[in-house]
């Protein structure tokens, strides 16, 4: 079964090489066809940029990508005024089945952090899953809460309200931030449960990660969510969480691909989850995600838009991703994503 | 030349015809554009009605008084975004009247000639600042300032009364206040001067005449004459603020919930549509949106026929 992965594994490399370089050839002769336009999670768009320089260039294809939410993307995909949608929550019933026939493939993978604004304290203070739930339920209220400083000996916390800011919009990184509470707290899975739009009580609510993280920078003693890469780029603190083995760790590369080799088998409909992973590996940071393309079985644009999908799964372009904070896809998540790309058709 | 084509158009038989299709033409073309107009609201209505059929059905009117908003148990309820509007737009519109008729009475009354226009030219252009602008503007200056002053001095004076306690926020009913305010101001102060401007000069004179101070002379003169005209104004300030979403989102911190206090978030009927529509997760959620659509439909047809109705009293009752 191993072996038999890892030759497809490799099939997937090599046909993202000929994808590449069979639209290469065909770039000079441009046709109507070459365009792909998408829009969705905001999460993936660094990455998705990435993809477009280097295989719209390489293969002479002219890719639109807009950053509208994931909430956003599955509608407008749900509608075809896009080819392709991107979400880092998976369909739920009641979306795909408006979505008439679609396909969601799983394409990066990275990791959500849990960014605060406490003066006068370090980065990556520790925290756990339980605590943030309670944060987010409203019952500790104060940085200064027994639990919290025991977590962080040697450092002075603010006798300081607790500002949790949340997504407003349908927001995947919300989904997976819950899915993630959700199966660390049972009173969070009750009160809450795992949604792209939580329901929260207390805290203020902003539109997209900019939206949160801007009320982050601006108001003393808040938390938010938000996905690796834009907690880096925008310099914001996050916490280390404690994963199942017992160990504060921080998203990145390393962290989210130990999270990510949990995963044995892929579900037909690629819904992966990776939260909360057991204890097998010590490394493991707990809020990691698999991120979805979601494109209709039958599209107008099969061809262009397979080619390009096999070139996002493919070692090419998951090697983009590393500066970014996205892990390579796993080989059986691979194989798995590209046995959905087969499904696509010229419709 | 020019003689002669006067001629064959003062031909009577030739006017008559041309003219008859001309104005055939020019009704055809008006009525044509009116029922455009009619259409689209038509349109708009029932595909609103349509959409929000599934919600109506399974909620009913107690849809109204239901505080529920759950995305995972699939419970919806418009009672805490019916509140959010209802006081963002009533304190907005309590600010911005008094405020909107001094700068009327400025600049048709008191200030020098000269200033008139310009001023009444910059209140105007404050109308035109689209609506994402100033909430952006509500964001990163507003939103600041309100957390650092406005709530800190607010409470110091009126901190016994619930609705100035609590913990100060950039974010809030407070920020989504005052954005709202001004944006209603220049509506509400361009329409008042338009009105005051067309107060008889006979009156005006005739109370300075017999002795009245200015004062006395706007009090008894000016805003009498007005007042039903300034009240419907404030009426479509308020069918703006209600209808308002994009700014609002911004400022108001989105979060569901009736508090005491306005310095905690809300959320309003439209920001809620606005932020929420396009990621509903389920069909009863996006049929629930529509659901807070047709009552703010509603509730602005119902302000603009509020305001139709007291212009059009007022006009009957000058004759």
């Amino acid at each position: 079964m191993k072996k038999r992965s890892f030759v497809l594994g490799a099939a997937i490399a090599a046909l993202g090489a000929l994808a590449l370089s069979a639209t290469a050839g065909a770039a000079t002769t441009r046709k109507a066809d070459d365009s792909l336009l998408g829009g969705g999670s905001s999460f993936v768009s660094p990455l998705v940029s990435q993809w477009i320089n280097d295989y719209g260039t390489k293969a002479g294809v002219n890719i639109t990508y807009g950053p509208i939410g994931s909430g956003a993307g599955i509608a407008a995909v749900t509608a075809r005024t896009v080819d392709f949608g991107a979400s880092d929550a998976p369909l739920t019933a009641d979306q795909a089945t408006a979505c008439n026939g679609c396909v969601q493939i799983p394409w990066a993978l990275s990791a959500t952090s849990i960014a605060y604004n406490i003066p006068g304290v370090k980065n990556n203070l520790k925290i756990t899953g339980d605590l943030v739930a309670k944060i987010y339920l409203g019952t500790i209220t104060k940085w200064n809460d027994a639990a919290i400083t025991a977590l962080n000996p040697g450092v002075t916390l603010p006798d300081l309200d607790i500002t949790p800011v949340y997504r407003s919009d349908g927001s995947g990184t919300s989904y997976n931030f819950t899915d993630y509470l959700s199966k660390v707290s049972t009173d969070f899975a009750s009160a809450i449960g795992k949604t792209t739009q939580p329901p929260f009580k207390v805290g203020v609510g902003a539109r997209g990660s900019a939206g949160v993280s801007g009320i982050v920078a601006k108001t003393s003693g808040s938390l938010t969510y938000v996905d690796v890469a834009f907690a880096l780029k925008n310099k914001l603190f996050f916490f280390a969480v404690k994963n199942q083995a017992g160990k504060y760790t921080l998203p990145g590369i390393k962290q989210i691909v130990a999270a990510a080799s949990t995963v044995t088998s892929v579900p037909a409909d690629n819904a992966l989850s990776i939260v909360d992973p057991p204890k097998t590996n010590v490394d493991a940071y707990p809020i990691g995600t698999f991120t979805w393309i979601i494109t209709p079985k039958s599209s107008k644009k099969a061809v262009t838009l397979k080619k390009f999908i096999l070139y996002a799964i493919s070692p090419f372009g998951q090697k983009l991703g590393l500066p970014l904070v996205f892990a390579p896809l796993p080989k059986v998540v691979a194989v798995a994503a590209s046995k959905t790309v087969a499904q696509i058709t010229q419709g | 030349m020019a003689a002669d084509s006067t001629l064959i158009v003062l031909d009577s038989s030739q006017r008559k015809r041309s003219d008859r299709l001309g104005e055939r033409g020019f009704l055809y073309v008006t009525l044509a554009a009116t029922l455009v107009a009619v259409g689209v609201l038509v349109a708009i209505a029932v595909k609103v009605f349509d959409l929000a059929a599934p919600a109506i059905s399974k909620f009913g009117v107690g849809f109204l008084w239901s505080q529920d908003w759950n995305a995972v148990t699939n419970r919806f309820g418009a009672l805490d975004f019916i509140y959010g509007t209802a006081v963002s737009s009533l304190v907005a519109l309590a600010i911005a009247a008094p405020i909107s008729i001094a700068i009327a009475l400025f600049l048709t009354e008191l200030a020098p000639k000269w200033l008139r226009t310009p001023v009444g030219a910059l209140v105007e252009v404050l109308s035109g600042i689209p609506s994402v602008v100033i909430g952006l503007w509500g964001i990163l200056v507003l939103g600041p300032i309100v957390e650092s002053q406005v709530e800190p001095f607010l409470n110091s004076f009126l901190g016994w009364i619930p609705l100035f306690s609590g913990r100060y926020s950039p974010v809030g009913l407070l920020p989504a206040i005052l954005v709202l305010t001004i944006m209603i101001t220049p509506i509400v102060s361009s329409i008042s001067r338009e009105l005051l401007s067309r107060v008889p000069k006979e009156q005006i004179e005739g109370a300075l005449a017999i002795g009245a101070t200015r004062w006395e002379m706007i009090r008894g003169v000016m805003l009498p004459y007005v007042g039903p005209g300034i009240i419907a104004a404030l009426i479509l300030g308020v069918g703006r603020a209600v209808g308002e979403a994009i700014a609002v989102t911004q400022v108001i911190g989105t979060t569901a919930g009736i508090r005491s206090s306005l310095f905690g978030p809300a959320d309003t009927l439209a920001s809620r549509i606005a932020s929420q529509y396009q990621g509903a997760v389920s069909n009863l959620q996006v049929s629930s949106l529509a659901y807070l659509a047709a009552i703010l439909l509603v509730l602005s047809l119902l302000f603009n026929l509020g305001a139709q109705l007291i212009v059009r009293r007022v006009e009957r009752s000058r004759g």
